[in-house]
């Protein structure tokens, strides 16, 4: 950085100095969003475009949530499917017709849109709705992080992985099971629809049949909001406890943290974010089927972090947008198309998970380190820092100590 | 802090660029393509995992339909265009986020003036209301779940009006709802003497809908249903359930993509005294034909079927589409489902026929019009009966067929008479 | 300060309430645990039907489903014991050596009219080609996917392996096609061979458990007895000291992986006969619980490995034929974490190197 601001010229000096001062990320951080915040306004209503955007960005939310559980804390989470379900049968219970026979089937209503305003069945306003997801995911991280305080490593991974598979089971089976008469705990892979829009004071009632703009402009603001929180966290006294244990639990220890409320916290954080991100995601896409919250659904949130760079923010970011991306948009519409459009009668679909299969295969081979690594891991690697992880190969060895 | 920049700015290039790329790619957009003598029929099928066989054997038969009659109506054209509401994610089932994207393809597609689909009931959940609210006419080749056109039992509350956010309807099937197939089923096991039953089902929309219905069918008739169960298509086998088997008969609800092959052959295997039954859902060359992956020889031999279409022996006018089908796409069999689609298309383009007039002019009042034709259609003459469409969008016709499996395809055997439990 | 450290006298350590409970149900708690499903049912079959037969047909599924596991599971242990890495794609090199046997059975025309002599070279030859194939398999894939992530951060490999795993699905989908298949039942799997003191033992049975102890023990004697098992060992311990020793690392992860390779293509085979059906999918399930079962065994430890598979194997044949099929996994996964919470080693505690 000091030889560029030494090479350019006067000119070149006042933009180096801009490019490198704090206001100036801030200005192209304030452009990116400002381009995303109007691009909607080119596209139909109903744009294909828009509605793989808005995925993305719940996915983004997601990895966020995430990256502070793995992330920051270092605990290997794969199990977060776990709150990704609980965030959508938040909604499902309380944001829909589900427990129809409630109230003598007048349904409870609080704030609740004009839409639904006379039907059976629980329905809370959105927010609402927001803030019990966030409670109800806490709590529940907390209970999945409680057993894996004392484990290492891997292990933490299949406890993990374990709670995920148990309430995804609970999902599916949840029709069956009544804890009251006529009110089934989930409507297991028959899902529970339709489930309410969105409904904000001051703004018209969401309605995706007829444009999925206000959907968009709604978990974008949802993401910002996240961006904010993990960055605030990030750089506060508990996100340098998190770090701390990732790095060092011994030596956090003994430095004072609270080994046991620093990971409870990171646990409940991570588990909030995901709730709110399966809340929307529950109603943009009017039902929860215990279908999606399968094991699958844990990797994939995981290898967009990593893809993107373990605990930075931004990269974790880039990875969700690209690797929901990928499956949503560039596998189904791009590449499945090339054939046709080359007038060859092939059909790709078949080859949709092998692609997307090498395409993280080779992003990993190419750049392990993610897409933007965080700072700490960069300067480790670049000065050497800390040790290498792994094992090495021959290769590397002979390479070091020749 | 170069990163972040570099992060804001990838992110920037990245979303403006597929912004760019999309702008360009994105087939079949809004702005009434081809004016007032093109419309678009759409077609939504799950076209990746185990459910693609039968997709593409409906899309066969609707693109026949189509073929013959010339791929217009009067002097509109028609363009139909296929569209897969699976994900690789979500293979062999319609997705939820995949169909409703599909939905929203038709309704922002100003010269949609007919929606096929979809296959799987789950999926029609989801692309109905929105179908629904932009008064696109919707015909389904296979959906046979009661709950998305009537309240009878094995409905869930607020069906079927919650599918219907306008109050009006606008969806109609070509087979028979579930409740007669209940029925059917029923009243087959009962004629072959059985005393008690075992019942599973796949836990999908379609299987716990059709085993609800059983049930209810069984209870009128008198036929003793035990060891309910659900079946996961992720369980290796199935022997330690099947070992609990004592009935007299065994019917397994649900499709051959969730691991049908491996439950009746558990059975079978565990029980070998026990009748087995099977519905449409396993009516296809993938169950049946041990050389495609079905089940064995010895086992199909004691399987029985049904399927809401009859032989070519009872319906003549059905024989000569299924020989073109067979010289036009060199297949050995027709899969029960390509008559499906052949007649979903054939209904809709009947349906477009019959109101031509206002084809040509306002979207809107075009849609509606076709709607009010669907609903219009009496005592209709087609490759799978005589049939109206009534009220509630469901077909009139209950013949149901029995078939059997021999040489690994399904074999029509009888027509089961529509019992009085079907009322 | 240092005189504080020193006119303080140290309190002596006095294990607290819970940390007894802990160490106590750690010891016999667990195999309390353990037995508690087949007593609970063995004491309702007595009342029931008089005789322990349901609980002993659900104890030699247990065992012969649970061989198959223990195979599985011997793969990722390994692994994991010489380079710590969660082997994702290791269920679907299994799925690979199922469709591997499948297609060498209609290459070589075995069928349901083969003679019984035909049969058993047939299904030999079959389980040699897919013990070659997956292990090479195995060996590329390390070569190709984990060998050049070997310096980088713990969890590249890991979605490196998901990423190959989608890959290996990938190529089953274009093999088969997505549904299940049924492949003929050469061997009439499920025909009783004997029934000693009223159970059904089935072929199958019969082969799964005959197949899987040779293996087993030909392993575990290569592992302590060769030079190349010492130097696995030796890997696995401490890779720096290994090289100093003179030993190749690369080479031994290598060989590590080709035997890893091996076990599950002789699991893909006797699974095809066992169950007599092929899917794309099956490798990912198999390969789920095969690495639960590893992980309660305690990984890294061979023996673990095999115990985990069989106890794997009989929990859930128990909660199938008892709870419901439906709630299988559910208790199986209830039991991993009840015995990752009293136990964090795993039943016969781990073999791997100092946490670093």
């Amino acid at each position: 950085m000091a030889t560029a601001r030494l090479r350019s010229g006067s000119q070149g000096a006042a933009l180096s100095r801009l490019r490198d001062s704090k206001h100036g990320n801030r200005i192209l951080v304030a452009l990116v969003f400002l381009v995303l915040i109007i691009f909607p306004l080119f596209r139909d209503p109903l744009d294909n475009f828009v509605d793989d955007m808005i995925l993305a960005l719940a996915y983004v939310v997601m990895a966020l949530g995430l990256n502070i559980v793995v992330g920051f804390a270092g605990l290997l989470d794969l199990g977060y499917v776990a709150f990704y379900a609980f965030g959508a049968y938040t909604i499902g219970w309380f944001g829909s017709d589900h427990f129809a026979f409630i109230n003598n089937e007048k349904g409870i209503h609080i704030f609740s849109g004009e839409f639904v305003s006379s039907t059976p069945g629980i329905h809370l306003n959105f927010l609402l709705i927001l803030v019990v997801a966030a409670a109800i995911c806490a709590v529940v991280g907390v209970i999945i992080g409680t057993p894996t305080l004392r484990l290492r490593g891997d292990y933490i991974a299949i406890v993990t992985l374990a709670f995920g598979e148990i309430i995804y089971r609970f999902a599916v089976n949840g029709d069956s099971i009544e804890f009251a008469k006529n009110y089934k705990l989930t409507n297991g892979r028959q899902a529970i629809s339709p489930i309410d829009q969105i409904d904000l004071p001051f703004f018209k009632e969401f309605d995706s049949a007829f444009t999925i703009r206000p959907f968009y402009w709604f978990v974008l603001s949802l993401v910002a909001l996240v961006l904010f929180c993990n960055f605030r966290l990030r750089d506060s006294r508990l996100g340098r406890a998190w770090i701390a244990i990732r790095e060092d639990e011994v030596a956090a220890a003994s430095m004072g943290v609270p080994l046991v409320k620093t990971k409870l916290m990171a646990y409940a954080a991570g588990a909030a974010f995901g709730g709110m991100a399966g809340a929307f995601l529950g109603s943009y896409l009017t039902s929860v089927n215990a279908n999606n919250f399968q094991f699958g659904f844990s990797i994939f949130v995981l290898a967009m972090i990593i893809l993107g760079g373990l605990g930075s923010i931004w990269g974790v970011v880039v990875g969700a947008v690209m690797l929901s991306f990928i499956n949503s948009y560039f596998i189904p519409d791009v590449f499945n198309s090339i054939p046709r459009d080359l007038g060859l009668d092939f059909d790709l679909t078949q080859l949709s998970f092998g692609i997307f299969g090498f395409l993280i295969l080779i992003v990993m081979v190419l750049r392990p380190e993610g897409l933007i690594p965080e700072r700490r891991r960069k300067l480790e690697f670049r000065e050497g820092l800390g040790e290498t992880e792994g094992i090495g190969t021959e290769e590397e060895v002979r390479r070091v100590t020749a | 802090m170069r990163y972040r920049r570099l992060a804001a700015s990838g992110c920037a290039v990245a979303v403006l660029s597929l912004g760019a790329a999309a702008c360009g790619g994105d087939s079949g957009s809004s702005g009434g393509s081809g004016g007032a003598n093109e419309l678009t029929i759409y077609s939504s099928l799950p076209l990746q995992g185990t459910a693609r066989g039968q997709s593409l054997a409906v899309i066969d038969g609707e693109k026949l339909a189509l073929e013959d009659a010339g791929s217009k109506v009067g002097k509109i054209k028609l363009k139909y265009e296929s569209l897969d509401d699976s994900t690789a994610q979500n293979p062999g089932t319609a997705d939820e986020g995949q169909t409703a994207q599909n939905a929203r393809k038709a309704v922002r597609d100003q010269s949609t003036i007919l929606y096929l689909g979809e296959f799987n009931s789950g999926g029609t959940k989801v692309s109905l209301p929105v179908l629904n609210k932009a008064g696109i006419p919707q015909i389904s080749p296979s959906n046979t779940y009661g709950g998305l056109t009537t309240d009878e039992p094995g409905a869930e509350p607020g069906e079927p009006d919650k599918y219907y956010p306008t109050g009006k309807r606008t969806y109609a099937r070509v087979v028979p709802r579930d409740k007669i197939q209940g029925a059917a089923l029923v009243s087959v096991m009962k004629d072959d003497g059985c005393q008690t039953a075992t019942l599973w089902d796949d836990k999908t929309t379609y299987g716990a809908g059709l085993a609800r219905n059983i049930e209810g069918a069984a209870k009128t008739a008198g036929l003793k249903i035990e060891n309910r169960q659900g079946t996961d298509r992720n369980s290796p086998n199935y022997r330690s359930i099947a070992s609990q088997v004592k009935s007299d008969c065994f019917v397994w609800a649900g499709v051959t993509g969730e691991n049908g092959v491996q439950v009746f052959k558990d059975v079978a295997a565990a029980a070998p005294q026990a009748k087995l039954y099977g519905p449409d859902g396993v009516t296809e060359e993938a169950f049946t034909n041990p050389a495609k992956g079905g089940v064995p020889a010895d086992v199909g031999k004691r399987i029985k079927l049904t399927v809401a279409t009859l032989g070519t022996e009872e319906l003549p006018q059905a024989a000569e589409v299924v020989d073109r089908f067979k010289t036009k796409y060199k297949v050995q069999s027709v899969d029960p489902y390509a008559i499906y689609g052949y007649e979903t298309m054939s209904l809709g383009l009947d349906a477009l026929k019959r109101s031509q007039a206002k084809l040509g002019g306002d979207i809107k009042a075009a849609r509606q019009a076709v709607v009010d034709a669907i609903f219009a259609t009496k005592d209709r003459k087609s490759v799978i009966g005589t049939y109206s469409i009534d009220k509630n969008g469901d077909t009139t016709l209950t013949d149901y067929g029995l078939y059997v499996i021999k040489k690994g395809l399904p074999t029509f055997d009888s027509k089961i008479a529509a019992s009085a439990a079907a009322q | 300060m240092a005189s504080e450290s020193v006119t303080r006298t140290p309190t002596p350590v006095r294990a607290s309430g819970a940390d007894a409970v802990r160490s106590w149900f750690s010891k016999y708690g667990l195999i309390i645990l353990l037995a508690a499903l087949p007593i609970y049912y063995g004491i309702k079959d007595l009342s029931d039907d008089g005789n322990l037969v349901r609980l002993g047909d659900n104890l030699v599924d247990g065992l012969s489903n649970g061989a198959i596991y223990a195979l599985i599971a011997l793969g990722y242990t390994l692994v994991y014991g010489i380079i710590e890495l969660i082997n994702f794609a290791h269920g679907d090199v299994f799925m690979i050596g199922t469709l591997v046997a499948f297609g060498l059975w209609g290459t070589i025309g075995l069928t349901l009219a083969t003679g019984t002599l035909g049969i058993v070279f047939g299904l030999l030859a079959a389980l040699v080609v897919a013990m070659a194939v997956c292990g090479v398999l195995n060996v590329m894939i390390e070569r190709v996917a984990y060998r050049p992530l070997r310096g980088a951060p713990k969890l590249a490999p890991l979605i490196t392996a998901v990423g190959m795993s989608f890959i290996l699905q990938n190529v089953g989908i274009l093999w088969i096609g997505a549904s299940q298949r049924a492949v003929p039942d050469l061997i009439h799997a499920q025909q009783q061979l004997f029934s000693p003191l009223g159970l059904s033992i089935s072929r199958g049975d019969v082969l799964a458990v005959v197949a899987t102890i040779p293996l087993v023990m030909l392993l575990t004697t290569f592992v302590s007895t060769t030079r190349l098992g010492k130097a696995m060992r030796a890997t696995a311990q401490d890779p720096d000291a290994a090289r100093l020793m003179g030993i190749n690392v690369d080479t031994t992860i290598a060989l590590t992986f080709l035997l890893g390779g091996m076990l599950a293509g002789a699991a893909g085979l006797i699974f095809l006969v066992y169950q007599t059906t092929v899917w794309y999918f099956s490798g990912f399930i198999a390969g789920l619980i095969a690495f639960t079962a590893a992980v309660m065994g305690g990984i890294g430890n061979l023996q673990g490995a095999v115990l985990g598979g069989f106890i794997i194997g009989i929990i859930q044949q128990l909660a199938e034929n008892r709870i419901g099929a439906e709630w299988t996994e559910a208790v199986v996964f209830a039991y991993l974490i009840i015995i990752m919470v009293f136990r964090p080693q795993g039943l016969l505690g781990e073999q791997t190197r100092e946490a670093g």
